[in-house]
């Protein structure tokens, strides 16, 4: 700075000695234009879906959509209506109750996994694995197979107390709990083995010198170390819990236990659509969200605050459990096979026979591969498919390059750096259903020809799942040491080139980790799709919806093994390289 | 007393091919010795606490700690190490952040299997290690709440409140800074006498090993290859490795004139010619092939031609350069080609260029034995 302007102006006649001053200035204003530009389009993306929610709450409208008047009608009706308390209460029940099962499932397979010598390890990594690959629609499916009244568990109950009822009625609060614990065990199992593979072994192992056995040193010292990251997590799975739907609407409808999402997504389905009350439910459950998530960053700042990374990298050292080394390893294997081949055996019997069967030798004789060839001799389901990785891979691409502006801005605190990093996480705070009913208003009203094409999932996905990739690359810009960007500018390179030539390929690893990991969730979701995909924009999780609902469960478990197939090799292929770029598979 | 018996234990490392590990280690220390493992990273040295401390199983070998055998591959026997009674100060401190410093410190009172501490002994018990590591009333603290040196403390006054026969130190001033570091080693030092305990110390650092060690053991790639006072390794070492790895030395080969006796001195000629008086503390047969080491601070520089007395040797070279440090001038003399260094008075003055002599007493010369192929530090 001092050198250019010095020659502009001692010698400021020539144009040639005064263009590092202007470049200069060009820079400083290249780096404001990106924060402006892709701020605008972060504001355009998240902030109407808050807004038309909080409008059409307070409003009467036409069926055209006019306004009629400004009102509280909504709420008031909501609040007088007991279904609002039962219904607050059921969510509640249900996030509280699949957290602990999920939490203990995962997290107890974590520790053994990381810091333990149990055997089978690499099952959980299986596990976790596939079942990323494997759509949740799909997946609860598949419980439902197994645990409704024709499945196995109420088949071998019959057969053994010679009763013609139920052990198990799947359609309650009881299973819903637990399915919806099993879906989420895999992902506390990846983010807790993370938290217990980073932890301090010297923390323990100074534990053990000072004379604690195994016991009480997982006791007085692991867990509590570990009890912020604990903590978070749970808040974390708690409010992804409230906002799940293909649980809820798949398990609990049928026995009539509502949940807040079901309530709005039943809502927009009467005729005509009651979208003041859908909103004004929406308004309440983002309220719900934003206030648990405000606990949950002070939750998980307090636990980054705890997480210490010291000493020298030594080898793992892992507990000996002796001869309970077996029983770990009898725990590894039961998770295996409950979370991973139950559900995948009773999909791959399902698919092979025409008609819902226990599970008997007898019905052996009526394999077919039928549901299988109409599967993969339909167009419709291979134009699912497409519409599926299109938007995705769309969505996850769009991501990824606004928050690699946004994210590199945010984390060198350059201008605006608060306001881009608050825009692109304000999406956390939308559950599915509720983005789903503000995106499909704003396209309704306003005259862009995308309500009812894929363009509409497209914007929903990409407001949803924003976060996620903000996450990535803010702490892949981080990683990045501050003085390789400066060393860049030093060497004559414009802030803009310093960004090409030296950013973006150290942040590549995060950016493809983050790209990947978009894809195989944007892939999954149902909730938005369920009510923004048209005929001509069906996607594959909404499609499965449809057939189950039909009852075409044999053509379903075909179509969702193939497509299970297809995901689980996106998903290795994120995991294989997420591992050897060093990449922690979460984004931190 | 401390009783370590040909341990063993070799790590086949997956990345190089090269095993690293420690090989038939022993040593006998009496009670309340500060023994020294001392070595470049990756030598040994840490396995070999490792190994004390029950936290690696060795391959092979004894551990004992006064009467009690903690680990005998021949017999079989492991004592678990929470059941070692033994205290150690890591690298890291690895002080429990969700804990008070009280906590900390009584953590070992509070999970021990040999016997039950009412909570009175427990608080007479810290308080006690607390003010033996000068940290009295700071009990209530948040362990989160200290700085380095505070930590270190901590860490030392939880080694020690049980009072264990045996303390294990890894690289415990490594991650403090100079002026600290500096302060802790005489700190440390004290306080080992003042319990009396034996020390087992682990280092890379030669100066700390030197000040502060009743006998040190130098470790080159899972070899001890020279246990003893810390005079006798800086003034006899026994190879080449250890005379480059302790201090600063200039390092000559030659041959040995005649047969010489151990512990006596004899004359070596060099390959540029010359002849150098110097101790042979193994002894030699004439015609040997000898390396002789001659420390920098040994090397009195004088004008070339001054008369020399004759009970010191001489070598002839010109001065390449000098590095005026402070308390002493360090000049690079160029002897026969090879460079020299020598320490000098800080009010010596000779120039680049400048021919000089190079005087030397022979007792302050060593013949040591020639390291193969290693890559001294």
């Amino acid at each position: 700075m001092i050198s250019s302007d010095r020659s502009g102006v001692l010698e400021g006649g020539s144009t040639g000695e005064r263009r590092p001053l202007f470049s200069r200035l060009f820079v400083d204003d290249s780096r404001r234009t990106f924060a402006v530009i892709v701020g605008v389009i972060l504001a355009l993306l998240v902030l109407p879906p808050i807004l038309i929610l909080i409008q059409q709450s307070l409003v009467h409208t036409t069926t055209g959509g006019e306004i009629i008047e400004v009102t509280l009608d909504h709420y008031r009706r909501l609040l007088d209506d007991p279904r609002l308390l039962q219904s607050t209460w059921n969510t509640f029940v249900f996030a509280l109750g699949s957290t602990i099962i999920s939490l203990l499932m995962g997290g107890v397979l974590a520790w053994l996994v990381e810091r333990t010598n149990a055997p089978f390890k690499r099952l959980a990594y299986a596990t976790t694995i596939i079942s990323m690959g494997t759509p949740y629609v799909l997946y609860v499916i598949a419980w439902l197979f197994l645990l409704g009244r024709a499945g196995p568990v109420n088949d071998l109950y019959r057969s053994l107390s010679g009763s013609f009822g139920v052990l198990i009625d799947v359609n309650s609060m009881w299973g819903m709990i637990l399915i919806e614990g099993f879906l989420w065990s895999p992902l506390v199992f990846l983010l807790l083995a993370s938290t217990f593979r980073a932890a301090n072994a010297d923390m323990e192992e100074a534990a053990r010198m000072s004379g604690a056995s195994v016991f009480d040193t997982v006791w007085r010292i692991s867990i509590r170390l570990a009890w912020p990251a604990i903590l978070a997590l749970s808040l974390f799975v708690f409010i992804r819990a409230i906002e799940a739907f293909d649980v809820p609407a798949l398990v609990g409808t049928p026995g009539r236990v509502n949940v807040l999402t079901t309530e709005i997504y039943y809502s927009t389905k009467l005729v005509p659509p009651d979208l003041g009350h859908a909103s004004s439910f929406s308004v309440i459950l983002l309220v719900i969200v934003a206030v648990l998530f405000y606990f949950y960053s002070r939750i998980s700042k307090n636990a980054e605050r705890y997480h210490s990374v010291t000493g020298k990298g030594y080898r793992p050292r892992l507990f000996d459990l002796g001869s309970g080394r077996w029983a770990a390893g009898a725990f590894v294997l039961l998770n295996f096979l409950v979370v991973l081949v139950l559900p995948l055996a009773a999909l791959l019997w399902r698919s092979l026979l025409p008609y819902l069967q226990g599970f008997r030798l007898s019905a052996l004789q009526n394999l077919t591969f039928d549901n299988y060839a109409t599967v993969l001799g339909a167009s419709y389901y291979l134009e699912y498919a497409w519409n599926t990785i299109l938007v995705g891979a769309g969505a996850a691409t769009a991501i990824m390059v606004l928050t690699a502006i946004a994210g590199w801005i945010a984390a060198r605190r350059g201008p605006g750096a608060v306001i881009l990093d608050q825009l692109a996480t304000i999406p956390l705070i939308f559950p599915g259903i509720v983005l789903g009913v503000a995106v499909m208003q704003i396209y309704l009203r306003v005259p862009l020809p995308i309500y009812g094409t894929l363009w509409i999932l497209f914007v929903a996905y990409t407001i949803r799942y924003m976060p996620y990739g903000m996450r990535y690359v803010y702490s892949g810009v981080l990683q990045i040491h501050r003085e390789l960007e400066e060393s860049a500018e030093v060497a004559g390179a414009s802030s803009v080139t310093a960004l090409r030539r030296i950013v973006a390929p150290l942040l590549s690893p995060a950016l493809v980790s983050g790209w990947l990991f978009i894809f195989l969730l944007a892939t999954k979701e149902l909730s938005i799709a369920i009510l923004l995909s048209s005929p001509d924009s069906q996607v594959m999780a909404v499609a499965m919806f449809d057939l189950w609902v039909n009852g075409q469960s044999g053509e379903l478990a075909a179509f969702g093994l193939v497509w299970t197939v297809v995901m689980t090799l996106v998903a290795t292929a994120f995991f294989a390289w997420a591992r050897s770029k060093g990449q922690d598979v979460f984004g931190s | 007393m401390l009783e370590v018996r040909n341990l063993t234990k070799i790590f086949a490392n997956s990345y190089d091919q090269l095993a690293g590990g420690i090989r038939n280690a022993s040593f006998s220390l009496p009670s309340g010795t500060f023994f020294t493992l001392l070595g470049p990273s990756g030598c040994g040295k840490t396995t070999t606490l490792r190994c004390i401390a029950g936290l690696e199983r060795p391959d092979s070998g004894y551990v004992g700690v006064e009467d009690r055998v903690l680990f005998d591959s021949e017999r079989n026997i492991s004592v678990p190490m929470n059941l070692r009674q033994i205290g150690m100060v890591f690298q890291s401190y690895a002080i429990w952040p969700h804990m008070t410093v009280f906590e900390n410190v009584a953590f070992p009172l509070r999970v021990s299997k040999q016997r039950k501490y009412s909570s009175e002994e427990i608080g007479k018990l810290v308080n006690e290690a607390l003010e033996t590591v000068e940290l009295g009333g700071y009990g209530e603290r948040p362990a989160t709440k200290l700085s380095g040196g505070q930590q270190q403390r901590v860490a030392l006054a939880r080694a020690i409140v049980g009072h264990p026969k045996l303390l294990l130190l890894d690289e415990p001033l490594s991650n403090l800074d100079a002026a600290l570091r500096e302060e802790m080693r005489i700190e440390l030092k004290r306080l080992q006498r003042q319990i009396g305990i034996t020390t087992v110390y682990v280092t890379h650092d030669q100066a700390e090993a030197l000040a502060m060690s009743d006998r040190i053991a130098v470790i080159d790639r899972g070899h001890i290859v020279q246990l003893a006072e810390p005079k006798q390794i800086y003034f006899r070492p026994a190879n080449e490795f250890v005379a480059r790895f302790i201090g600063s030395t200039n390092l000559f080969t030659g041959r040995a004139e005649d047969s010489v006796a151990a512990n006596s001195l004899g004359t070596v000629r060099l390959t540029d010619g010359s002849a150098v008086r110097c101790v042979f503390p193994a002894g030699a047969t004439a015609g040997e092939e000898v390396t002789i080491s001659i420390r920098p601070e040994s090397i009195v520089l004088a004008p070339d031609g001054v008369p020399v007395s004759g009970d010191h040797d001489v070598l002839k070279g010109t001065v390449q350069a000098a590095s005026f440090l402070g308390s002493s001038i360090r000049y690079e003399v160029e002897v026969n080609g090879e460079t020299v260094k020598a320490m000098s008075p800080p009010d010596t003055s000779f120039d680049p260029g400048e021919r000089v002599q190079l005087t030397f007493p022979p007792t302050s010369v060593v013949a040591v034995e020639r390291s193969s192929d290693r890559a001294a530090a």
